[in-house]
């Protein structure tokens, strides 16, 4: 064997690693993935997502790995996962029914005019949509990106990949991000929007709901929704068919499954998912950048459309609500409900607020659906 | 065939249509007579009646992804929901010398009149799931208050 021809073979060996392909933006993803697998660790923010989601950019972000790709036109690993779980809409709709199996709606049955303040909290959906519309985006990207402020990732991902699928990486990280941050972001816009006075008012104990009622609700509002925005029924029906299951007593096994192992299972392939769909060559671009700048507008505006809600409730209402349960309207459950718990005991030790902010946070579940349902019959 | 054979009339009848020009990467009817050009509008008049623009319009969008064709009561109203640098077109009816078209780049009017209607939407889906949440309890109410009153009696 000849020097030349053992440095061919060398060179030829060189050239199937990924030594040799390697590109100088996919450090900076290394250190997005990283940035993530930290938040997580360390900071323990969104943990369960955040963690799998940081492992996917950084994995699938190293030259000639075989995940996001085709073999001999076989799907490879991470794109089965998307292919199946997120193209096909799976992963957020089971997401649901195991949030529905953990779901109890009996503070928002006992107090259903809570219901507005998740409407209220969509102000930000529809106001985001606008200015991204404004900086070139295309209409179907806008409502993709707008959604975020509803602060429902399984909605954010399910209404993204139905419109853009491109940005679906971007905003599930934007959405499960600032979910993550919700007790940074909202106790500033919460003591802005509204005076002490305001945030010493107590609510009436919540009344007690009947286990007929609550097996009513699933049913009631899911023969609503289906009515009125079909579109994401197949995010409703499952939050609710799991919610049914939980209230029903009779399928204890299946709520068990529900809500532990198939949510764990599809949580951890949703992350996979979301991170592996970040490759340099994709993500990095000015529209994620602004996408997470905006995410954050969107956030604060839904906060501030809850809070305005209730303010504009309380001037028809004799019993008044504490408008800091505003701020709840924007789902992040039940993040969202412990920050008005939080900022309301600062000012009255004995003013307990969790039960009451658990309504609105449940809505903006709701709302968030419907402003998704919106914009797809919009578009189709 | 009909409309095959209307579209083939056209071409014969106004050659110049089948090399269109074009605005913000729509295609223009191109006899017409513009009335307005801004960057971001167009405002012609062509001769031609409304079914034949529209007519010219549909065969050059066939198969295009994302373009919607709307039939309003006044006008036909084409959006793109994709990444064009155009959004609508809008093409009247009922005038008698012709049809009235105009271009533009994001129709505000619609974006802003869609935004609100829907924000007022998720309103309604949520005030009816309300009042639904209402009734139905009210009616389980009056269930279970009539049931313990037939245990306390018997």
């Amino acid at each position: 064997m000849t020097a030349n021809e053992i440095l061919d073979m060398l060179y030829g060996t060189l050239h199937t690693t990924g030594i040799y392909n390697f590109q100088w933006n996919i450090v900076i993803m290394w250190g997005v993935g990283s940035l993530f697998i930290y938040l997580a660790i360390a900071k323990k923010y969104e943990p369960l997502l955040l963690l799998p989601i940081g492992f996917g950019i950084f994995i699938v972000n190293f030259p000639l790995v075989p995940l996001m790709g085709f073999s001999h036109g076989h799907p490879q690993l991470f794109q089965l996962f998307y292919h199946y779980g997120l193209k096909w809409e799976v992963i957020p709709c089971v997401i649901f029914l195991g949030l529905g199996a953990m779901t109890d709606f009996g503070p928002l049955i006992a107090n259903p005019k809570t219901l507005l303040i998740g409407a209220g909290a969509q102000l930000g959906v529809f106001i985001t949509f606008t200015g991204t519309v404004l900086v070139g985006f295309t209409l179907k990207e806008a409502a993709s990106v707008s959604i975020i402020g509803g602060a429902d990732g399984p909605t954010t991902i399910y209404l993204t990949q139905h419109l853009a699928p491109q940005l679906l990486g971007a905003n599930a990280l934007a959405a499960y991000s600032y979910m993550a941050m919700v007790p940074l972001i909202q106790p500033p816009i919460m003591r802005m929007m509204t005076n002490l006075k305001e945030r010493k008012i107590r609510m009436r104990q919540l009344r007690p709901v009947s286990h007929q009622e609550k097996i009513l609700f699933p049913l009631v509002t899911s023969g609503i929704i289906a009515l009125l925005v079909p579109s994401v029924i197949p995010l409703m029906g499952m939050f609710m068919l799991g919610n049914l299951m939980k209230e029903s007593g009779v399928v204890e096994r299946l709520v068990g499954t529900a809500k532990d192992s198939l949510m764990n299972i599809v949580t951890i392939f949703l992350g996979i998912s979301v991170g592996a769909t970040m490759q340099a060559d994709k993500f990095l671009s000015w529209k994620p950048l602004f996408i997470f700048s905006l995410g954050l507008v969107d956030f604060a505006v839904c906060t501030i459309g809850g809070i305005v809600t209730v303010k504009i409730m309380n001037l028809f209402l004799k019993e008044k609500i504490n408008p800091l349960i505003g701020s709840a309207g924007v789902s992040a459950v039940p993040m969202a409900a412990r920050v008005s718990q939080t900022e309301g005991l600062k000012y009255d030790r004995t003013n307990h607020l969790l039960m009451h902010a658990v309504g609105p946070n449940l809505a903006g579940v709701i709302g968030s659906a419907a402003a998704a349902g919106m914009f797809i019959a919009m578009f189709d | 065939m009909k409309k095959t054979a209307l579209l083939f009339l056209i071409l014969l009848l106004f050659p110049v249509v089948s090399n269109a020009e074009d605005f913000l990467g729509a295609p223009v009817v191109a006899n017409g007579k513009e009335n307005l050009r801004t960057d971001a509008r167009l405002e012609m008049k062509s001769s031609l009646s409304h079914d034949e623009v529209v007519l010219f319009y549909r065969e050059q969008f066939k198969g295009v992804p994302d373009i919607k064709f709307r039939d309003w009561k006044d006008a036909t109203y084409i959006e793109d929901d994709g990444a064009r640098p155009w959004h609508s077109i809008t093409i009247s009816k009922d005038e008698k010398d012709g049809a009235s078209i105009l271009i533009v780049k994001d129709n505000w009017t619609w974006i802003i009149g869609t935004l609100i209607l829907r924000y007022i939407g998720v309103f309604a889906v949520l005030m009816i799931v309300f009042m639904g949440m209402v009734v139905s309890g009210k009616i389980i109410s009056s269930f279970v208050r009539r049931a313990e009153a037939k245990k306390a009696a018997g």
